[in-house]
Parts: C-alpha cells; structure tokens; sequence
C-alpha cells in the first residue's frame, strides 16, 4: 500500500540502487507530504540508510530519479539537511562541539569565507536548543553517546533548512535522551519542517511517527502510520521472522489500547 | 652563513610539511605521504631523460605529476577493484619505486642520478645551490626559493580554505550532502602533499619528508583538542625540529637531516610522556579524571 500525496515535499521516481552489482534498493517509488514526521522502518539490511543516502546524491543511482521540492538536489540543497549516522566520523577529531555545529552554517557561509559572529551565535542558540548550552566548548570525544548525537542534531538545526534527512538518530541513546531528541522533532515539524528518521524500533515508531515508510528493498508501504502499521504488511516487510512475528503481535494489541499518547 | 640557510630550509620543509600532516593523520592518510614520497622516481628520471638536466623546475613537474598519479591510482584501487586503503598504497607505490629503479638502471650510462640521492637528498648541499639572475644577482638558494613558494601556496590553501577542508575531514558525509565536493578537496590536498615532498626531496630525502609530515602533527595532537592549535604547534614542532637537528648535526658531525628527523620523533616522545591530556603520566590519574567528567556533566 503505497499512498502519493499531491504536491509532495519529496519525490523518488523508480529508484534502483546497487553496490557492486548486488542490488540493494528496487524500484522506489514514493510522495512524502509537508510537515510530516517520517520513520523509516524495516529490517537489518533492507537499504533505510541507503535510501537517505540515495536521496542526499551520496550514492550513485542506478536508475530512477529524486526531486526535493519539484526540483533536483543541487538547485535546493541550502533547504536540505542531513544527520549522518554517529559511528561515521572519529569522535576523537581535535574539535569542540561548537565548532562541529558551526559546520552546520557552513553552506551559508559560502566559498572562501570565515563564520561570521552572527553565525557563531546561531550555533551556540541551536546548542542551547538541545540542552548543550554548557558543553559548547567541551571536546568532542568527551561527550556521551546521546550527547554526540544531540551536537549532531544541533549542527543539523543551525542549517535551517526545510527538510531532514536522519540517520539513526536514536541509536546508542539513552531513553530520556530519545525523548528529548523526539520533543525536538515535533517542535521542527509543528513549525512547518518536514523529518525523515532511519528507526528500527517498531514499538516506538507507532507513537513517535506520522508517516511510516516500511522498507525491505522494495519499498512495501508508505503511508500515514495507523494505516500502515497493520499486520499483513508488517508481515511482509519483515518475512516469517519468528520473533519478529510475535512482536508484531503485541504491536497490534497495543495499537488497539495505546499506552503512549501521541501528543504531536 | 650557510648553517643558516640549512636551517631555513630545514624549518621551511618541516612548516610545509606539518600543516599538511595535520590533514593527513586526521584523514588517516599517514601514509599517503611515504607512498607519494617514492612513487616519485620514475618520474624524476623520466623528467631527467626528457629534459637532459637535472635542472629543478622539470624534476619538479615530473615527480609532481607522478605525486598526483599516486594519489590517483590509490583512489582507483581503493574505490573500483575494493581493495583496502592500505593494500592501495602498497601496491601502488612500490611498483612505482620499482619502474623508476628499472628506469635508473637501464638509462644508467645517460642518468647521473640514483636512487640513493633521491631518497636520502642531502641538505648540506643546499647553500651551494644558489639562484643567480642573468644579470648576475645572487639571490640564494634555490631550495630557499622553491621551499618558500610551496609554503606559500599551503598557506593560501589553509587560510582561504579553512572550513571546507576542515568539513571534509571531519565528516566527508555531511560536507558532500551540503554541497562541497570531498573528491576536489581531497585532490587539492594531495596535490600540495605531492608538491611538498617533491619539493623537499632534494634536500632533506624522499624518506625523511615522511618524519616531517607525519610525527610533527602526530606530536601536536597529543597536546591539544582544538584544530587551529594544532596546526600552530606542529608548525612550530617542525621548526624546533630543523633548529635542535641542526645544533645536534655540527656537535656529533653527523647527517643533519637525520638528526632533524631524529628530533621531531625525540619531541613526540617528550610529548607523549608529559601531555597533559593524553600523556602516560596522566593515565595514572585516569579514574580521577573520568570521574571529574561524570560530576561535570549532572551540573
């Protein structure tokens, strides 16, 4: 069940893409509507980070093609932001967490020149939208995990764009952390930005999420989440998975008596 | 006067050098730098054999082009044929070195080099060298000349280009994803390591370019968390280098590059011992310390 929205905020066309030959994602194709909290949810293995990345042009395209905005990547990327996923840089990097949010004003800045003032400003506000205002001058490597991840986010909201593209934002944190990060993106959506999250968490993704794309090569839905979260479809995102299967089941039930009110 | 022109160009290689190997270590590239520095032969021979002269502007641009070749065919193996970094860089600089020994042999009665000068250069040479204009001005050594414009150069690169290769380094992913382009910084950066080494091997040798590029850097990072410092004290790592080498050189009338390599890596041990952050005496207070961090951080 794959639902298309009306003038959609992101647009992947037939998107097929392979590493070494050995496909990874098959004929993508999908409409994401404005202002939505998307989750992007499947198994191990079922190309969630490569499907951002497909989107970001990280990656080459075997077919197909990705609008952002009605218009290709490059005329729109000042209004696009991407959060890698934590693991990918050395954390040991001689820099502090406000010069690694400062990154984030980079694109604005423009070839050749120096942050300005202003832009050191912006960084230290978006520091103190995460809760980091006190660790701004703290080295990286000396943060905890969820603490990276929020610096992540930071440099991410310094760039003030209009959609986000995350990667895992949620793994290796802890849970206080987790609803900090998602209070922080419900504010960005009810403020008119569009969030995209690679999750693996089928449990929380039903509350955190109002959009769902289920992924397991081909894309298997997309939808708003109640009405993809159900068990047919669940099943064939993620196969005769046994254990998986038995979660499934407790979803189902709580979807019928939820414990966790979405408050977005 | 002469010891001071040595120790001018040990310092100008030893600056060059460092704040180059800033970039490489954190880029984990160390050893782009080794490769480079010997994948260079063929082309000095060839630039020897098609030039006829041992003249520096065509043995720079020879072993230059053979530098960015390097660099080239390390990201093609690495990339295409998904060979890891490492393996790249043994394959390729060694069959390099090889061609330019076979080169060296076959061409031997027509080449008055070997590979010896190459990878040892002398430094001591550098004063006889000297640039004399048409007119007959003398302007001092070459090396001074060439060295100079080449640090010139890395400075612009640095000062102009500040936050975009600082984004490459640190994080390829999201510095692509906003637009700059990781491969043109990354073959802008190895173009200044291949001019750099180069530039550096007919006075301090192919083989100790590597201790200027790698362990002033290395040092410096034991010692700081800030990126712009660590530039500023490799540099200055570089130059305490090439002066204390040089003063160790005249007292035990030993080989004065040698004794330059031989200080930047007795600084890394000094560094190592007392850093205040990461040093071995500072482990011992390691529990303190994490301790310390855990207090900070509920504040």
């Amino acid at each position: 069940m794959i639902i298309q929205v009306p003038n959609p905020i992101l647009e992947v066309h037939d998107l097929t893409v392979a590493y070494h030959r050995k496909p990874v994602l098959w004929g993508v194709d999908l409409t994401l509507p404005a202002g939505s909290l998307t989750g992007i949810i499947g198994p191990n293995g079922a190309g969630k980070s490569t499907l951002i990345k497909a989107i970001m042009g990280l990656i080459p395209l075997s077919s197909g093609f990705v609008k952002l905005f009605g218009k290709d990547l490059d005329e729109v990327r000042q209004k696009v932001s991407y959060v890698p996923q934590r693991e990918s840089v050395d954390w040991d990097f001689p820099a502090s967490a406000l010069d690694v949010v400062l990154m984030g004003r980079y694109s604005q800045i423009g070839l050749f020149k120096r942050p300005r003032k202003a832009d050191k400003e912006v960084a230290v506000e978006c520091l103190r939208k995460v809760g980091l205002q006190n660790f701004a001058n703290r080295q990286i490597s000396q943060l905890s995990g969820g603490q990276q991840q929020r610096v992540f986010l930071a440099r991410a909201l310094a760039q003030d764009a209009d959609i986000y593209f995350m990667d895992e934002p949620f793994a290796g944190v802890d849970a206080a952390t987790e609803a900090a990060i998602i209070e922080i993106l419900r504010n960005m959506t009810t403020s008119g930005k569009t969030v995209v999250v690679v999750h693996h968490d089928l449990q929380s993704a039903v509350t955190y999420f109002n959009w769902v794309l289920l992924l397991n090569m081909r894309l298997v839905a997309s939808g708003p989440t109640e009405k993809v979260f159900t068990q047919d479809l669940l099943q064939e995102t993620y196969g005769g998975k046994l254990t998986v299967l038995a979660k499934v089941g407790d979803l189902l039930e709580k979807q019928q008596f939820p414990s966790r009110e979405d408050k977005a | 006067m002469s010891s001071f022109w040595i120790i001018l160009t040990g310092a100008l290689v030893a600056v060059t050098c460092s704040l180059l190997g800033c970039y490489l270590i954190l880029r984990r590239m160390a050893m782009v730098g080794d490769a480079i520095s010997h994948a260079v032969l063929p082309g000095i021979v060839l630039a020897f054999l098609i030039s006829g002269s041992r003249q520096t502007i065509p043995m720079l641009l020879g072993a230059g082009i053979l530098g960015i070749l390097t660099t080239f065919l390390i990201e093609f193996l690495h990339k295409k044929a998904r060979l890891q970094e490492d393996a790249s860089i043994g394959v390729t600089f060694t069959w390099l070195f090889a061609l330019g020994v076979i080169l060296i042999s076959v061409f031997a009665n027509k080449v008055d080099i070997d590979q010896e000068c190459v990878l040892y250069g002398e430094i001591a040479y550098v004063p006889l060298n000297v640039w004399i204009t048409d007119t007959g001005t003398n302007l001092g050594p070459q090396a001074i000349w060439i060295m100079g414009s080449i640090l010139v150069l890395v400075l612009i690169m640095i000062f102009t280009s500040y936050k975009e290769l600082l984004v490459t380094t640190f994080d390829p992913s999201y510095a692509a994803a906003i637009g700059f382009s990781t491969a043109l910084w990354h073959y802008i950066l190895m173009s200044m390591v291949s001019l750099a080494t180069v530039a550096s091997f007919e006075s301090v040798g192919a083989i100790l370019v590597v201790a200027f590029l790698i362990v002033p850097a290395a040092t410096a990072y034991l010692l700081t968390d800030r990126f712009e410092l660590m530039l500023v004290l490799a540099a200055v790592f570089g130059i305490l280098s090439s002066v204390l080498g040089y003063l160790l050189a005249s007292q035990i009338d030993g080989s004065i590059a040698g004794a330059m390599a031989t200080m930047t890596g007795l600084i890394f041990v000094l560094a190592f011992i007392f850093s205040p952050r990461y040093g071995i005496l500072r482990k011992k207070n390691e529990a303190d310390k994490t301790g310390m961090i855990i207090e900070e951080s509920k504040v």
